[in-house]
């Protein structure tokens, strides 16, 4: 059904542009000349405003790392690739890379289980869908520095709300070296799932109706629905999610360094916290950099697989 | 009715903006020779009356002066990002600044600092200052800082849970334990296990109490020493033995507080403000509390970590700026100075002729007792790389706390990850 409705409606797009030809040409090549480089003209400052925004930072950390650099020592040199020699054998970089990783796989993965569910419950018509609604989206609304600082007292093993819900359990959060990257993820969970739920949700109002009606008439069970036809069809907008989500994940800073500074013993310090703790509180701006770099390229190489993965998706659609 | 709004708005952006221009040329000289001296600190918690008072004292005594107070953020650790940046950057908007006392050797190695040898002869600040702050504000016989207030380490004990303040080690674990055996639900000793700065002042103290030292001659930060295996075992025994809870690993001050203030623990340590949480009206250990320099090995009083702050002179303003930053530190460190912080803001002096003086004894108290206790006040290693080792020493200090690695391992890590980044400099 929807493809034929999607034929049509590219037929008719091109059927409009063929319209349009003429009436440029008419106006001579000079016009549409003019009109591109008014074009670029327009978009100029946007351009400008993100090279100076996004990719002279970037530009500057590269450089910056390629010097030995510490302020209390006053000196700059250059040192080409010798902080990445230094951060290949620096065991802290392999096991801030291991907590990243393992932060961003478990929390998206819990986040996506959850959201489908909630987006579910929450595109079924009920009194009172509204306000479900946006009580969902508090958390996602909340600062995370708050919202941290709110789970770090109900984390608190002796006085704690957690430990109280759990019968008086006597579990050291994030004190133990075992538990504190969980109770981290517990948090980022409770605070995106409901993004990933909104996500998903609008993914969910985009499948025709008319399948679902097709379905019933055929007599397949809510299972088989959910299996051949829902989760199918959400599979964009699952991507989708897990794209944002991961790239998201990855750079995970604020909410850790408020429940524990990386500690203890480091086990809960991801990439973020570690380039972080380098630059602004050792002034070592050289390796600090060649941290952030190495942050960067991580992220455009989960960036990049997950978009070929994406693209092959939907071209296959 | 939309465009008037749109227009009101612009007009005020715009006088703003204007305002903006004309401001600046009165930062450094003003038109009437009036000299703007910028004071950049952490604004101190209490009544502003006295501090203000004070300031336009010296305003009174320097006419055509007019000082100016920026306050910056309340976290030590970014008041030391702001100063990293904006002295590392060359920054000259701001004349006196306040340095935490692990700041000074690093700000002065740097050069952004400057000597102040000249107003201040080291063997005067020696003779007039207790020794701890002295060691953070003199380096190699130069004055980088003037003392302005300072914190120390102390120990809290409730006085009906437990017969004496303990001075040894052993007898703080057996009053400990016999109190956790007597009142179900009581944790024995809290103290900072989190893995930040303060846990970093819990290991050194332990350091002192086993008789090592912070650095050796010639300035090595020492950490794999006999002293330094036995500190750090001594405070993971604590847990092991369960004479601490293993929540100390997640507590900083205020956890270990209020644990300690709703009376569920026999022992802390902290600083000297939870004195005044504890005695608090509707406190429940109000009137039951002590207070007691650190125990030792030995049993002679321990050895407190300092705190607090000195004062400095940016080294990017002009010689002239610099003299009348002098005289301000000079006014704001002042015996009469001491005394106000003391007296209004809970601050402990670092002059030692304030302790003697008898309006001290009578208008803060509490203060006075803290005698010994501030003589006792040592500085973590007084290093110029101390900010860059100190996340060294944090991680591997936690380590060995939480038993992911013993003693020996940690602080062989740390000595050699501090000895490659301090080396190389060498």
């Amino acid at each position: 059904m929807r493809p034929l409705e999607e034929r049509g409606e590219a037929r008719d797009g091109a059927a409009r542009v063929v319209a349009v030809e003429p009436v440029r040409k008419r106006g001579g090549r000079g016009s549409l000349e003019r009109e591109r480089r008014q074009a670029y003209w327009l978009v100029a400052p946007a351009v400008l405003v993100l090279a100076g925004v996004a990719l002279y930072p970037i530009l500057a950390a590269m450089w910056l790392s390629l010097h030995r650099f510490i302020l209390v020592f006053g000196e700059k040199r250059f040192v080409g690739l010798g902080n990445y020699a230094y951060l290949l054998g620096d065991a802290r970089f392999w096991s801030a890379l291991g907590n990243t990783a393992y932060f961003t796989a478990v929390a998206v993965s819990v986040e996506l289980l959850l959201a489908v569910p909630l987006a579910l419950l929450l595109q079924r018509a009920f009194p009172g869908r509204g306000l479900l609604r946006a009580a969902v989206l508090v958390p996602w609304a909340i600062p995370t520095v708050v919202s941290a600082r709110l789970w770090a007292w109900m984390f608190n093993p002796d006085y704690g709300l957690i430990n109280r819900l759990l019968l008086g359990a006597d579990i050291n959060w994030l004190g133990a070296p075992g538990y504190a990257l969980h109770a981290a993820i517990l948090v980022d969970v409770w605070k995106t799932t409901p993004f990933v739920a909104l996500l998903v949700l609008a993914g969910l109002q985009g499948i025709p109706e008319d399948l679902y009606r097709a379905a019933r008439v055929d007599g397949a069970s809510a299972w088989r629905t959910f299996r051949s036809i829902t989760l199918p069809l959400l599979k964009p907008a699952l991507l989708l999610a897990l794209l944002f989500r991961s790239l998201d994940a990855f750079r995970v800073f604020d909410a850790i360094y408020v429940l524990t500074e990386g500690g203890p013993a480091n086990t809960t310090e991801t990439l973020s916290i570690y380039a972080y703790k380098t630059l602004m509180r050792s002034g070592d701006f050289g390796y600090g950099s060649a941290l952030s770099v190495a942050t960067f390229v991580c992220v455009v190489v989960l960036a990049a697989v997950w978009l070929r993965w994406l693209g092959r998706e939907e071209v296959a659609r | 009715m939309v465009r008037t709004l749109v227009c009101t708005f612009a007009m005020g952006l715009a006088a703003l903006l204007a305002q903006g221009c004309q401001r600046s040329p009165e930062s450094g000289r003003g038109d009437e020779g009036v000299t703007r001296l910028v004071l950049k600190y952490q604004p101190l918690w209490g009544p502003p009356e006295p501090f203000r008072e004070l300031l336009a004292r010296f305003e009174r005594e320097n006419p055509g002066v007019t000082l100016v107070t920026e306050a910056l953020p309340n976290s030590s650790d970014l008041a030391h990002q702001f100063f990293l940046t904006a002295l590392g950057g060359g920054a000259g908007d701001f004349d006196v600044l306040i340095a935490d006392v692990v700041w000074v050797p690093e700000f002065a190695r740097a050069g952004w600092i400057a000597d102040l040898s000249e107003a201040f002869p080291p063997e005067r600040v020696r003779a007039e200052f207790l020794p701890g702050p002295v060691e953070a504000a003199v380096l190699a016989g130069r004055t980088y800082a003037v003392p302005w207030y300072l914190d120390v380490g102390v120990l809290y004990y409730r006085k009906d849970l437990v017969p004496r303040a303990p001075r040894t080690y052993a007898e703080l674990e057996r009053y400990a334990m016999d109190a956790k055996a007597r009142v179900p639900g009581l944790q024995g000793f809290v103290w900072q296990g989190r893995q930040y700065e303060g846990l970093s002042c819990n290991v050194y103290e332990a350091l002192w109490g086993h008789g090592g030292r912070a650095l050796g001659d010639g300035g090595r930060v020492l950490l794999d020493t006999e002293a330094g295996r036995e500190a750090l075992a001594y405070l993971r025994g604590l847990l092991t033995r369960g004479v601490s809870p293993e929540t100390v690993m997640a507590f900083g001050e205020e956890e270990s507080r209020r644990v300690f203030q709703e009376g569920r623990a026999a022992f802390m340590r902290n600083w000297p403000y939870a004195w005044s949480e504890a005695q608090k009206e509707g406190s429940p250990i109000r009137g039951k509390v002590g207070m007691a320099p650190l125990p030792t090995v030995s049993g002679e009083p321990g050895f407190g970590a300092l705190g607090g702050y000195q004062l400095a002179v940016n080294a990017n303003v002009s010689p002239e700026r610099r003299r009348l930053a002098a005289k301000l530190i000079a006014h704001l460190t002042s015996h009469e100075a001491n005394l106000v912080l003391a007296v209004h803001y809970a601050r402990n002096p670092p002059r030692k002729a304030v302790y003697d003086d008898p309006r001290l004894k009578e208008q803060a108290p509490f203060i006075a007792s803290l005698r010994e206790m501030a003589e006792r006040a040592r500085s973590r290693p007084a290093t110029p790389y101390y900010n860059l080792i100190s996340d060294v020493l944090q991680s591997e200090f936690s380590a060995a706390v939480a038993g992911l690695r013993t003693p020996e391992d940690a602080l062989q890590r740390a000595q050699r990850q501090v000895d490659h980044l301090t080396g190389e400099d060498r």
